[in-house]
């Protein structure tokens, strides 16, 4: 069963995507606990897979104009990433 | 100097809708995900009053006003002006108003300014504390600043900008949207802070005065708080940031203070854009890491929902991207009747009426319009005489399909700047802001005979004065209602 749900933006062919490997992707969360934090942005290390099942959470795969893919895939998120400058103040 | 009524704060404007029937009051909780937006946007399609939001799901104390200007009498309610003022003098009042002397800001005292009542730093200032909304399914975030403005100065010269630049949320700290590299800010940044891996200090204004939003999408070269002064007839009252040395306006909502930061991209995008669609790529673009957020009790954010006609966006882009031409047409002198671009057609068709006082008038303003800084963001300019009515489409598409030569009266203009968001070009043109536009010249060749002249046939042409009196008089006799 899925804990927690993501999705992400596919900019090429989604069946060109590498599977169980480790990657690096942007995910918005939606599922959040606080309900003001749905689609919070991460870099995350992560692998996924086109079962639904493989995996802990659930990711949803949006193409480059936004189109939701039908069919939810899996992801386990290794860690996130902290790509950004840190805070100055 | 004429004091203008105008508007010091949104809520001031608010109340001015309300009494012009202009606003529809929403006491019924709605979700800032999704269902706020498809208000909006339905009314932006059927052209209805602003809703104003007074409860939204997860965010108590915060309200929210949509559409705040997508319709001319909300423009003109706005301008101070009686709410059924014909578009053509709504323009007049706004040359009139933006030519002449700049009128200056000035620095209010912190106690004086509303946006001062609450301020976060630190953890506290976190993005998601404001109930930014996903305005359309697919977008590539919620899109907390749609109908808004940055401030940033110029290193060197110290001239501000205002400028409305969307703003997508990444994280609690992080906003990334695209600064178009011909923009004021963008020529600012990329042109003066990257180069020395420099941070750019920055402010958002959330839910300014009506006006202010004006002048931010407005293309006019006058520092924008100063242009505000102008539409106001009053000097703009700024206040002084907590965490850099910009102003903001004192009475706005919400401030989102931070820094621009140089040489790294995060991916933005999708959003449902001006043009009715969405086609900017999602890609990596411009980074806000934020440090304070300000803001007014119970603030109201403002919200815009871009997509088909009619929103500010396009409504205001086309009224002041029309009317900067008319003034650059003006003073070259050409003999213009008027400049009107239609909202219709997403700010990127225009037309332009002229009496065509020598051969190849049309080439000459088009060469003008799509050689100034406005070009960018039109491609479409339709000259006609003055037998047409610029302000009424029927009559556009009258003159255009009639008098433009399929091959004679069109001249296409190739290597434009153009923008990512043009849905016609092709994705690599996106991808560098390279464009194309065309000319439509709706006027008759000088050298034609008189004689071989067409002649429009139309009840106020063709019917002797005498005629056309007898028939209005006898109009109502004959059994016709108006
Ligand atoms: C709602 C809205 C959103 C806009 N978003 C952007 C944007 O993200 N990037 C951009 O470069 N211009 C954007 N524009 C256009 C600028 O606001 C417009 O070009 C304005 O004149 C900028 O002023 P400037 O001449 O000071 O750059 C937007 C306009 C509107 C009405
Ligand atoms: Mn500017």
């Amino acid at each position: 069963m899925a804990n927690r749900e993501y999705d992400t933006f596919i900019l090429s062919d989604p069946a060109l995507l590498q599977e169980d490997r480790e990657m690096e992707l942007i995910v918005r969360e939606l599922t959040p606990p606080d309900l003001r934090y749905k689609y919070r942005s991460a870099y995350v290390n992560a692998m996924i897979s086109k079962s639904e099942t493989k995996y802990p959470d659930r990711l949803w795969i949006r193409l480059g104009r936004g189109q939701l893919q039908e069919k939810p895939w899996s992801i386990k998120i290794l860690k996130e990433l902290n790509k950004l400058p840190k805070e100055s103040e | 100097m004429e004091n203008y009524q105008f508007y010091k704060d949104n809520r001031e404007f608010i109340k001015a809708l309300e009494s012009h029937g202009e606003l529809v009051t929403v006491q019924q909780e709605v979700d800032w995900d999704l269902e706020m937006g498809a208000i909006v946007r339905r009314v932006c399609e059927k052209r209805l009053a602003a809703p104003y939001f007074k409860k939204i799901r997860d965010y108590p104390g915060f309200e929210a006003l949509g559409a705040p200007l997508a319709t001319y009498s909300r423009l003109a309610i706005a301008m101070g002006m009686n709410p059924k003022t014909s578009i053509p003098e709504i323009s007049d009042e706004y040359v009139r108003r933006t030519t002449g002397t700049p009128i200056q800001s000035i620095l209010v005292d912190r106690k004086k300014a509303p946006c001062k009542e609450n301020i976060l730093m630190g953890k506290e200032a976190d993005l998601f504390k404001l109930p930014g909304p996903m305005v359309h399914d697919g977008d590539g975030g919620r899109y907390l600043a749609t109908w808004h403005f940055v401030v940033a100065k110029d290193p060197e010269t110290d001239t501000v900008n205002w400028g409305m630049y969307r703003q997508m949320v990444f994280d609690e700290k992080t906003m990334v949207g695209p600064v178009l590299p011909f923009s004021d800010m963008g020529k600012m940044f990329y042109g003066k802070y990257v180069p020395k891996n420099k941070p750019m200090p920055f402010a958002t204004v959330i839910g300014c005065d009506p006006l202010s939003g004006v002048a931010a999408c407005a293309p006019s070269p006058i520092p924008e708080d100063q242009f505000t002064g102008m539409l106001m007839g009053k000097p703009v009252e700024l206040v002084k940031c907590e965490t850099c040395d910009l102003e903001v306006p004192a009475h706005a909502e919400i401030i989102i203070e931070g820094e621009v930061i140089p040489n790294l991209w995060i991916e933005e995008a999708p959003f449902g854009e001006y043009t009715g669609y969405r086609t900017s790529p999602r890609e990596p673009r411009t980074v806000y890491r934020i440090k304070a957020i300000t803001h007014r009790n119970n603030p109201i954010i403002t919200v815009s929902n871009m997509g088909v006609p009619t929103d500010e966006g396009q409504l205001l882009r086309s009224f002041s991207l029309g009317l900067e031409m008319r003034k650059l047409l003006e003073s070259q002198g050409i003999p213009i009747t008027g400049v009107y671009m239609l909202p219709e057609s997403t700010h990127h068709m225009v037309v332009v009426g002229v009496r065509p006082a020598y051969s190849n008038i049309a080439t000459q303003i088009a060469n003008l319009v799509f050689g100034s800084k406005l070009s960018p963001w039109f491609h479409m300019v339709i000259v006609v005489d003055e037998e047409t009515d610029i302000y009424n489409k029927d009559d556009v598409i009258h003159a255009l399909a009639t008098k433009c030569h399929p091959i004679r009266g069109i001249r296409k203009y190739e290597h434009s700047v153009g923008t990512p968001l043009y849905p016609f070009a092709n994705p690599d043109d996106r991808k560098w802001s390279r464009g194309a536009q065309v000319l439509f010249d709706c006027t008759f060749p000088l050298d034609w005979p008189k004689s071989d002249l067409p002649i429009k046939v139309s009840f106020n042409k063709v019917y002797p004065k005498e005629i056309q009196e007898k028939v209005l008089k006898n109009w109502k006799n004959y059994g016709f209602k108006d």
